[in-house]
């Protein structure tokens, strides 16, 4: 295509096993946010990885600025001016933002770091994207969206221009959304081009001109982002019409199960709620609002300071995950790699870890058939996808992986689940599944709690919500009469 | 807060070398500010052989009035010797007894020490740097010795020929390499076979391992010797270990050896006279110390068999 | 669009906004208050000749720290520079004595051999990916073999005199007033702490033990980063195993034995991490001034042998956890405390 920066056609890619990509198309052009959507192993990452060099693709031609590529490799991809800005940050903790920045590229002088040049160098760079960093600062010590920005500055100062931006905003809070979308616009002024990877498809709206659909490693299609809709998009991904993207189901409300009061732990303060059976509460609120913190408390993993916890009307002591799975509490954690699961064992291992006591004797001795039967009734019940039950953990995608984690849980008669950001990083269609799941604990008389950052999803799946803002519960709304804005108030309310 | 927690374990750190200063050596002696430092600066703590050097120096210190301190590496080693050799001086030290680990590598450290007005005397292992005296075992004669002690045991028990397996310590100490080979030259010529000798620096544990080696690979071993304590501990075990009538010969005295003896999986042990070697020294020392006539320049202080009586 | 005008930067003039200066403040601290303890238990701890002497002993330690230092800061670790130094005082010892070759020449071949050791270290570690601790393990046992080979199994005879000069120039002689293994000291410490935070070399290192992938995807020669570090590592043993041939004139098999630990120990006070990605030079010497002070100063105040090792475990066990509490930076205690 004429004017394109990039471009590529009929590109295929194989692994042992598996055709990654089939025949795809795919083009950018300069100036454009240009998304590309599909549910997890369309092959969308694996076309991100023939882009900037890590693979090289068994078929088809790959063309920058009209020329052939024909040799690649992510130094190459560099002096080309292509970029990525991986989902899981890469960057170097124990160096500086400058450092990190020039990392491989430093400049010296009589063989001496210039490194005063260089932190002058940086600050220009983050200047221009009018980000407020000081460049000597250590990684280690910022947040993850200003991580994200010292990446996509780094970015900007090795001249690329083409950014591939994965999951830029599954970390980040409404307001360092808005920041980023106003640098990405930045750079759209300035000529880069854009290819943008994610699940939250709200926020497309903001930013995105086109947008092109794998499914099943094969191009679908590409369009103008204003002549299409979300139905539409969707209906693309999945192949099929989704028409409940929040399967809520109706409360059957039952007795109260727990009772929290006046709850403090690390930055919770004072926290008082009550939770009955057969309810989903969705906590809301901004970033470091604390909701981690306080599902933590619950389940044992922080300590509580002070406070008192109420199940089924009797008081009871939760000092570690121990004491809070035996009393029937439990919680898929917020990061499932490396909160959530061993990745390095197996979903049996996995799940036979958080039942130990149900399959092993007075002895210690584990019963592996009882494992095993265990394990296939959780990849029944909650249709996890692997092919045997002795698949690593860290091979199944992100929906699977996070069905693990809540399946290790389902086979114990939990009182209380909390789930802890159960849908971040997963695509579409799975996501609905673990909705599916919630429910099905709603239905069974189980509390739920579910914290979440995407508020669409709190609205659609809660009866009620919880707002909290610096360490404190603000609000207490029903989901069905509120609406994002009246959250937004909650979960902004500092002063009180 | 990370700052207060620093602080508290710095104070640790510091608290835990109080810990260490608080117990000092016993052997240090209390003396008046006149009177003179000698250094015992032995090859390593852990032998019973240097505690018992040490016994016998601290005792004639004590009854002479000399400050007194013993030092010497944590094991066998000759860099840390010299440093060892090097801080006496520094610690004023007025004379040192010495055993050498190695006769060359400790050779510059005592010249240097000479240099600076330190006197030197050996004990049990001397240095290639000339000193005022040296008391130590004739190690060859030692050996030859306790090879005539193998040789009569071996005819009466009625074996006139057969192996013999020697646990050895290493090939760079001296002291032991002419146990060795004064224990060889006679047993050789009485006709026996030796096996090529196992070093095993001396280590008990090591040694046994060895010395069971010798007898379950050759049928017919009928002797094993030992050249220094541990050797001998390793070998007499080895020999009760197996229940076989070997004559054990070994170097050195302990509680371990006793015990050896009584039992009779050692027939008999070269008992060398550290005690006399610290004993004199110290005596001697104070002799030089006090500008008077030190004795003989060579003193060998001798073996005493001790024999099993089974 | 605005205008980009290069700030002018304002110079950070405190020491304590050094990376990791944190730790070596505070064993810096520790180091001084310990040699006054010891000096007041026995004044002649103090004496100029105690005072010249110790620092003659830290010196190979601290030049030994500083190249295992080097292969921590990559998350690495090298087991085998005991073993190296002592490979390095047998050859050289060999090459004077048995072979008559020039001082300068045995040198010359020592320092190569040693490298080489180094190069195969880092390779392995790099390249074919075996852990660090396995490949050098590894090699540890080699060159602890091939000290044994050099001489046929024995310690070889004292060096000649025509080596007198290689005996003061790595031992034995003074240079204004201090020994000449100091001066070497200082002077290899300057180049290697110029090279760890000044050249790119340096900042490589930082950026391996800090995040492998990140640094390789931004273009950073991997391999030849990670197997520099092991090369420097293996000279500075060499380096220490010349001094060693010269201390005690004559080249030992059992030379070096277990200083790579004491290399580990001196760092990890002086605040180098295990993890990786931290630490600075100045620490290492520092910790291994206070290895030096407690072995010298403990013999000084009396305290038996093995306490010695006692008081010196706890020190490595305490700045570990100073280390790991430095590390997880905002610290609860009462929450560090209930698990």
């Amino acid at each position: 295509m004429k004017g394109s920066l990039l471009e590529l056609k009929n590109v295929s890619k194989s692994f042992p096993g598996v055709k990654a990509l089939d025949g795809v198309s795919f083009d950018l052009k300069a100036g454009e946010v240009h998304a590309l959507l599909g549910e997890n192993g369309a092959g969308k990452s694996t076309l991100m990885k023939i882009i900037s060099g890590i693979h090289k693709r068994d078929e088809g031609s790959y063309k920058i600025g009209g020329k052939e590529i024909t040799d690649i490799n992510p130094k190459i991809a560099q002096s080309l001016g292509i970029a990525i800005i991986h989902q899981e940050l890469n960057m170097c903790q124990d160096l500086t933002v400058a450092e990190n920045m020039f990392l491989g590229r430093e400049e010296t002088k009589f063989g001496l770091l210039a490194q005063n040049h260089l932190n002058d160098k940086a600050k220009a760079v983050l200047e221009q994207l009018k980000i407020d960093i000081d460049p000597e600062m250590v990684i280690r010590k910022l947040s993850v969206s200003k991580q994200q920005m010292v990446e996509i500055a780094k970015a900007l100062s090795t001249n690329a221009r083409i950014l591939i931006m994965d999951e830029p905003t599954s970390a980040l809070t409404e307001k360092e959304c808005k920041e980023l979308f106003r640098i990405i616009n930045e750079l759209k002024q300035n000529g880069c081009a854009i290819v943008y990877i994610s699940h939250r498809l709200e926020e497309l709206e903001e930013i995105t001109d086109r947008v092109s659909i794998f499914r099943d490693g094969q191009y679908i299609i590409t369009k103008p982002f204003n002549e299409t809709n979300l139905d539409e998009i969707i209906s693309y991904m999945v192949g099929r019409e989704i028409t409940e993207k929040f399967p809520k189901i109706a409360s059957q409300k039952g007795k109260k199960i727990l009772e929290v009061r006046n709850l403090n732990s690390g930055i919770v303060k004072d926290a008082s709620f009550d939770l009955f059976a057969g309810e989903i509460i969705g906590f809301s609120g901004l970033m470091g609002a604390g909701r981690t913190e306080l599902v933590k408390a619950l389940f044992g993993a922080e300590r509580i300071e002070s406070g008192e916890v109420i199940l089924y009307g009797e008081r009871i002591k939760i000092s570690s995950p121990k004491d809070a799975i035996s009393h029937g509490i439990v919680l898929g954690p917020e990061d499932r790699k490396s909160e959530g699961l061993c990745t390095k064992l197996s979903i049996r291992e996995n799940i036979g870890l958080a039942n130990l006591d149900q399959i092993s004797n007075k002895w210690g001795l584990i019963d592996k058939e009882k494992e095993k039967t265990l394990t296939e009734k959780a990849i029944k019940d909650l249709k996890i996808k692997t092919p045997s039950i002795e698949q690593d953990a860290k091979n199944l995608s992100g929906g699977n992986q996070q069905k693990v984690v809540v399946g290790k849980w389902m086979v114990r008669d939990a009182k209380v689940v909390i789930f802890d950001e159960p849908t971040r990083g997963i695509d579409v269609a799975a996501k609905v599944e673990i909705y599916n799941i919630m429910n099905q604990l709603k239905e069974q008389g189980v509390g739920v709690i579910f914290v979440s950052s995407e508020m669409p999803e709190v609205i659609g799946m809660s009866d009620r919500i919880l707002v909290m803002c610096n360490g404190k519960i603000t609000g207490d709304l029903k989901a069905n009469q509120t609406t994002q804005d009246e959250i937004l108030h909650y979960a902004t309310q500092y002063s009180n | 807060m990370k700052k207060l927690l620093s602080l508290l374990l710095v104070v640790m750190l510091v608290m835990s070398v109080f810990a260490g200063c608080a117990e000092s050596d016993a052997t240090a002696s209390d003396v008046t500010k006149e009177a003179k430092l000698v250094y015992l600066i032995t090859m390593d703590k852990m032998d019973q052989h240097w505690v018992n050097v040490d016994k016998g120096a601290s005792v004639m210190a004590a009854g002479l009035g000399l400050k007194y301190k013993w030092d010497a590496p944590d094991v066998k080693d000759n860099a840390k010797q010299i440093e060892a050799v090097n801080n006496a001086v520094a610690d004023n030290a007025d004379l040192i007894l010495l055993a050498a680990n190695d006769p060359q590598a400790i050779s510059e450290a005592v010249k240097n020490a000479k240099a600076k007005g330190v006197k030197i005397i050996y004990v049990d292992s001397a240095a290639n740097e000339p000193a005022i005296a040296t008391l130590s075992t004739n190690n060859y004669q030692a050996g030859a010795l306790a090879a005539t002690t193998m040789l009569d045991e071996l005819a009466g028990a009625g074996m006139t020929s057969g192996k013999i397996g020697i646990i050895g310590v290493n090939t760079a100490t001296n002291s032991t390499m002419d146990r060795e080979n004064g224990f060889r030259a006679v047993v050789e010529a009485a006709g026996y076979d030796i096996l090529t000798t196992e070093y095993k620096d001396g280590d008990a544990a090591a040694s046994q391992e060895s010395a069971y080696g010798f007898i379950v690979g050759n049928e017919d071993l009928v002797g094993l010797y030992g050249t220094n304590e541990g050797s001998t501990v390793g070998v007499g075990n080895a020999i009760k270990a197996s229940g076989k009538s070997i004559i054990g010969i070994g170097f050195d005295k302990s509680d371990a050896i006793q015990g050896l003896l009584n039992d009779g999986s050692l027939k008999a042990a070269m008992a060398q006279n550290p005690f006399t070697m610290g004993y004199l020294g110290v005596a001697q020392a104070y002799a030089a110390l006090n500008d008077e006539s030190t004795g003989p320049a060579v003193i060998d202080t001798g073996v005493a068999v001790l024999r099993s009586n089974k | 669009m605005e205008n980009t005008q290069v700030p002018v930067r304002q110079k950070q003039l405190r020491v304590t906004s050094i990376r990791g200066m944190g730790q070596v403040i505070s064993v810096t601290a520790a180091l001084l208050v310990m040699t006054v303890i010891f000096g007041i238990i026995n004044p002649s701890f103090f004496s100029s000749d105690n005072m010249t002497n110790l620092l003659r002993q830290v010196v190979p330690i601290m030049i030994i720290g500083m190249g295992q230092s080097f292969v921590l800061i990559t998350g690495g670790i090298d087991l085998s520079i005991g073993s190296v130094a002592g490979m390095s005082c047998m050859i050289s010892a060999t090459l004077m004595t048995a072979a008559h070759m020039n001082p300068i020449l045995a040198c010359i071949i020592t320092l190569i051999a040693a490298c080489m050791v180094g190069l195969v270290n880092g390779l392995l570690v790099s390249k074919t990916k075996l852990p660090a601790f396995i490949a050098t393990l590894g090699t540890m046992i080699i060159a602890r073999g091939i000290a044994q080979l050099a001489n046929g199994n024995l310690n070889t005879d004292g060096i000649p005199e025509a080596a007198d000069g290689f005996k003061n120039l790595f031992y034995y002689g003074k240079t204004f007033g201090l020994y000449n293994p100091v001066w070497i000291g200082i002077i290899l410490f300057a180049i290697f702490t110029i090279i760890l935070s000044k050249t790119t070399t340096g900042r490589h290192t930082y950026a391996i033990g800090s995040n492998y992938e990140a640094a390789k995807l931004s273009g950073v020669n991997v391999v030849k980063a990670e197997t520099k570090v092991y090369i420097f590592s293996a000279f500075l043993a060499g380096v220490v195993g010349l001094m060693l041939t010269a201390q005690s004139g004559m080249g030992t098999m059992n030379a070096g034995t277990s200083y790579e630990l004491n290399a580990v120990a001196a760092s990890v006070i002086g605040g180098v991490s295990t993890m990786g990605g931290q630490g600075l030079l100045i620490g290492t010497v520092i910790g291994s001034f206070i290895w030096g002070v407690l072995n010298n100063g403990l013999q000084f105040a009396g305290a038996p042998l093995a306490l010695r090792n006692l008081v010196i475990g706890v020190v490595v066990i305490v700045s570990v956890l100073i280390d790991r509490v430095a590390r997880s930076g905002n610290v609860d205690l009462k929450k560090w405390l209930k698990f």
